[in-house]
């Protein structure tokens, strides 16, 4: 659990960088700190790993206090992803993936067996990079390597500082989509950077929307979207705020929550699997390849049908609930 | 006898000189190599922690920088003749001892600016990943930004090699030896084989240093390094 207690961070005894900050990173939650450039959120990431210091308040890292902590053991129980990737170019792989375990004084063998199994976690083969260097590797590869050094001594917080913001897009979704994968076996208690409104509607708990040093709104992705705290935060989510928050549901959502519409064979009838996002569903029914989208589970049997109205009857009520 | 300072020597009368005084050449090398290579591991232990130190405290690095390249400034004649005064006080006017100083003094400021400019410019990033994954300050510099800025550090280190090794042969002026011996010989018999012959041993010894550094610095370098 990570705890902000009314943190503050001034500098040069005037400029207010963070303002009385105060929310909760519950244990494994993921939260993505989302704001513009100069918000605050990269200063407020490194306070709690203690890069940056902390003027008045503190932050409470698993019940203990950061301020009063030993900086150099509390970092080494701390995964840390920055988006350069910060992998050593004068050490191979193994040795970069595994410099905190061998400050903690592991064994060859125990070593060894995690770097293999981290490898495989990140989707890069063991054997193949044990012994390359980091220039030899892509930018996605290079940064699987991030993650999977940051993960080395199975700490139980992550700080993540824009992880996939040098990747191109392919690259990214990918990356995001295997990490929310991960997160998901491992359940690390995350705090993430990000200032990408998209990346954090697909993997965040929880989005912390920040603005000059101050927390704008700090809720679940979908009610940020449907129910924007101030115009702040619906500025800054986007007009299409409504459209976002449809890749937040499934079509098995919708299914579950309304009476699905009886199926009727029709030329202009598609299928769509339960399993793809309302978007999906709505960009299939905008773009005229059908009026209608017939519902199949994975074997594919039919449970009915979904049209353009039925989306909107779900949408205002997921807002209502939301509220 | 007349001619002899303009009649270039012929080449054969260099290679007849060398290969009769071949052992008497060899000491005078060898000679050489002692007195720079003791100044210049010592000029080691004192510029790259110096330059380490910059690195931390860029107020220090602006003093320390300048003070090494006023040393650069100063002829390296003169340099020589300022240390037989001082050293007289403790009976060590003339001999190994000045020159080494002298040696030292010379070789600063290329290899703390190259051991400075390498560490300063090792990228904040990786700075920032080292600290934030729990390096404390001594395993950072052992482990990240030296090995880093290595080939930069050598190279100042063979800038100074190459350097002293000129400078050396003037300090056979002040009794310590070396191949400046055979020139000065040379010069007060007049006789240009010698002269050249010191000049080439001198320049060849030069070459051979910084080959046998750039081997050196390729074992020190880590393979990722390298480009």
């Amino acid at each position: 659990m990570i705890h902000f207690n009314d943190v503050t961070k001034v500098y040069n005894g005037n400029v207010k960088a963070i303002e009385n900050m105060n929310f909760t990173v519950e244990d494994g939650e993921l939260v993505i700190m989302l704001g513009p450039s100069g918000c605050g959120k990269t200063t407020l990431l490194r306070m709690v790993n203690q890069l940056e210091s902390i003027t008045d308040g503190d932050i409470m890292l698993n019940g203990k206090s950061v301020r009063h902590s030993n900086k150099i053991e509390m970092r080494r129980n701390i995964g840390y992803v920055i988006q350069s990737n910060g992998l050593f170019p004068n050490m191979n792989i193994e040795d970069n993936a595994m410099i905190v375990p061998n400050l903690l004084g592991w064994d060859r063998k125990k070593m060894r067996d995690r770097f293999n199994m981290l490898m495989e976690l990140v989707g890069l083969k063991p054997d193949e990079y044990r012994k390359r260097y980091p220039h030899e590797l892509s930018g996605g590869q290079q940064q699987r390597v991030g993650v999977a050094r940051a993960l080395a001594a199975d700490p139980p917080v992550m700080l993540m500082d824009e992880p996939f913001g040098a990747l191109d897009p392919i690259i990214r979704t990918h990356l995001q989509e295997e990490f929310l994968q991960i997160q998901k076996e491992l359940k690390k208690t995350i705090l993430f950077v990000s200032h990408d409104i998209d990346e954090a509607v697909k993997m965040a708990d929880k989005i912390a929307l920040l603005k000059g040093g101050k927390m704008m709104q700090y809720a679940e992705p979908a009610k940020m979207l449907n129910k924007p705290a101030n115009s702040f935060v619906a500025e800054f989510v986007g007009q299409d705020r409504v459209l976002k928050s449809m890749s937040l549901y499934t079509v098995r959502d919708l299914a579950n929550a309304l009476t699905l519409k009886p199926v009727m064979e029709s030329p202009d009838s598609q299928n769509i699997n339960e399993n793809l996002s309302l978007r999906v569903a709505i960009s299939k029914i905008l773009n005229q390849e059908a009026d209608q989208l017939i519902v199949e589970n994975d074997n594919g049997t039919r449970k009915g049908s979904i049209t353009l109205d039925l989306i909107e009857q779900f949408l205002h009520r997921e807002i209502k609930e939301s509220v | 006898m007349h001619d002899k300072f303009r009649r270039c020597p012929p080449i054969t009368d260099l290679i007849d000189y060398f290969t009769s005084n071949f052992t008497f050449i060899l000491g005078y090398t060898w000679d050489h190599i002692k007195l720079v290579g003791l100044a210049i591991i010592i000029a080691i232990v004192i510029g790259v922690p110096l330059g380490i130190y910059c690195s931390v405290n860029k107020y220090a690095a602006s003093t320390i920088l300048q003070i090494a390249s006023i040393m650069m400034t100063i002829p390296s004649l003169a340099l020589f003749g300022i240390m037989i005064p001082i050293l007289s006080l403790i009976n060590e006017g003339i001999g190994t001892l000045p020159a080494v100083i002298a040696l030292v003094l010379y070789s600063q400021l290329p290899i703390i600016r190259n051991t400075y400019t390498a560490i300063s410019n090792v990228d904040p990033d990786l700075r920032d990943a080292a600290n934030g994954i729990g390096l404390t300050t001594f395993q950072r510099l052992y482990k990240v930004e030296l090995p880093n800025a290595m080939p930069l550090i050598m190279a100042g280190i063979r800038t100074a090699t190459v350097l002293n090794i000129g400078v050396g042969a003037i300090a056979t002026l002040i009794g310590a030896g070396g191949l400046g011996g055979i020139i000065y010989q040379g010069i007060l018999r007049t006789n240009n084989t010698m002269i050249l012959a010191g000049a080439i041993a001198v320049a060849v010894l030069a070459l051979i240093a910084d080959l046998f550094l750039r081997l050196i610095e390729n074992i020190f370098t880590p393979k990722g390094v390298k480009k």
